[in-house]
């Protein structure tokens, strides 16, 4: 730990609950047995968060693709009918 | 001309996930291809694969929205909820639940919508009601294969 608090203008104290409140949301590990207590970096949820992320992403880009297409239709209907009440009160 | 490149998502504050994006459409039109029925139906819909059976919306405060999504071979998926604030061109406020509960109680659903020089700016913010709330939600949608692209499903807000 005395490791990971050296680049940090932060006590060990400090460190310490940062560090806590990363093993509780299961981002690191650390070895309950060695004198050590070395802390390891959990990828594997990182990672998920970063995909659920991206798959809705997805969702909505699917869906904004729809609706550019759809509001050029509604723009396109919407001149045509302004011609034509335009030739009507001609 | 699209506007793809103005699109964001982020899920910035603990419990929030923003969506951003540029219309080149006037506000009106965008307003209502996002409060009308038979417009909402047309493009909420994912990716390909999936129709909207059925989209209902009563557009005032304390009236509901119901959507449902269907697909060949998956099962549907159903969410609504009610609008708490409504200011037409500018401002919907709506609760959104979804038919299976993946996550505790509701979330709050804010959408802006701005016009600049013909192009309308659309801001969707989902509140959850905790960040493991938001989490849930956001995991639960890609297991079910709601969020991914190709031949598994999707699913929506």
């Amino acid at each position: 730990m005395g490791e990971l608090a050296e680049p940090f203008a932060m006590t060990q104290p400090a460190i310490s609950k940062h560090l806590k409140v990363l093993e509780r949301a299961g981002l690191i590990s650390r070895d309950r047995n060695a004198q050590r207590r070395p802390s390891r970096l959990e990828v594997k949820p990182l990672l998920e968060a970063r995909d659920w992320l991206e798959s809705y992403r997805r969702f909505w880009e699917s869906s904004f693709v729809l609706l550019d297409s759809l509001l050029d239709e509604m723009k396109t209907a919407k001149k045509k009918k302004k011609r034509r009440s335009d030739e009507v009160s001609r | 001309m699209k506007y793809p490149d103005s699109f964001q998502v982020t899920a910035s504050a603990e419990c929030e996930i923003r969506i951003e994006r540029d219309f080149n459409a006037p506000r009106q039109m965008v307003f209502e291809a996002f409060t009308k029925p038979e417009l909402v139906r047309r493009w909420l819909l994912g990716p390909e694969g999936w129709s909207m059976p059925v989209c209902e919306i009563d557009l005032r405060v304390g009236g509901t929205y119901r959507y449902l999504w269907r697909k060949a071979g998956a099962p549907d998926m159903g969410m609504g909820g009610e609008f708490r604030e409504v200011v037409v061109r500018e401002r919907l406020v709506a609760t959104e639940r979804f038919d299976e509960a993946w996550y505790a109680g509701e979330a709050l659903d804010t959408t802006l919508f701005g016009e600049e020089g013909g192009v309308t700016k659309v801001r969707l913010t989902v509140l959850y009601g905790s960040r493991e709330a938001r989490d849930m939600a956001l995991r639960s949608g890609m297991e079910r294969g709601m969020w991914r692209r190709g031949t598994t499903g999707w699913k929506i807000y």
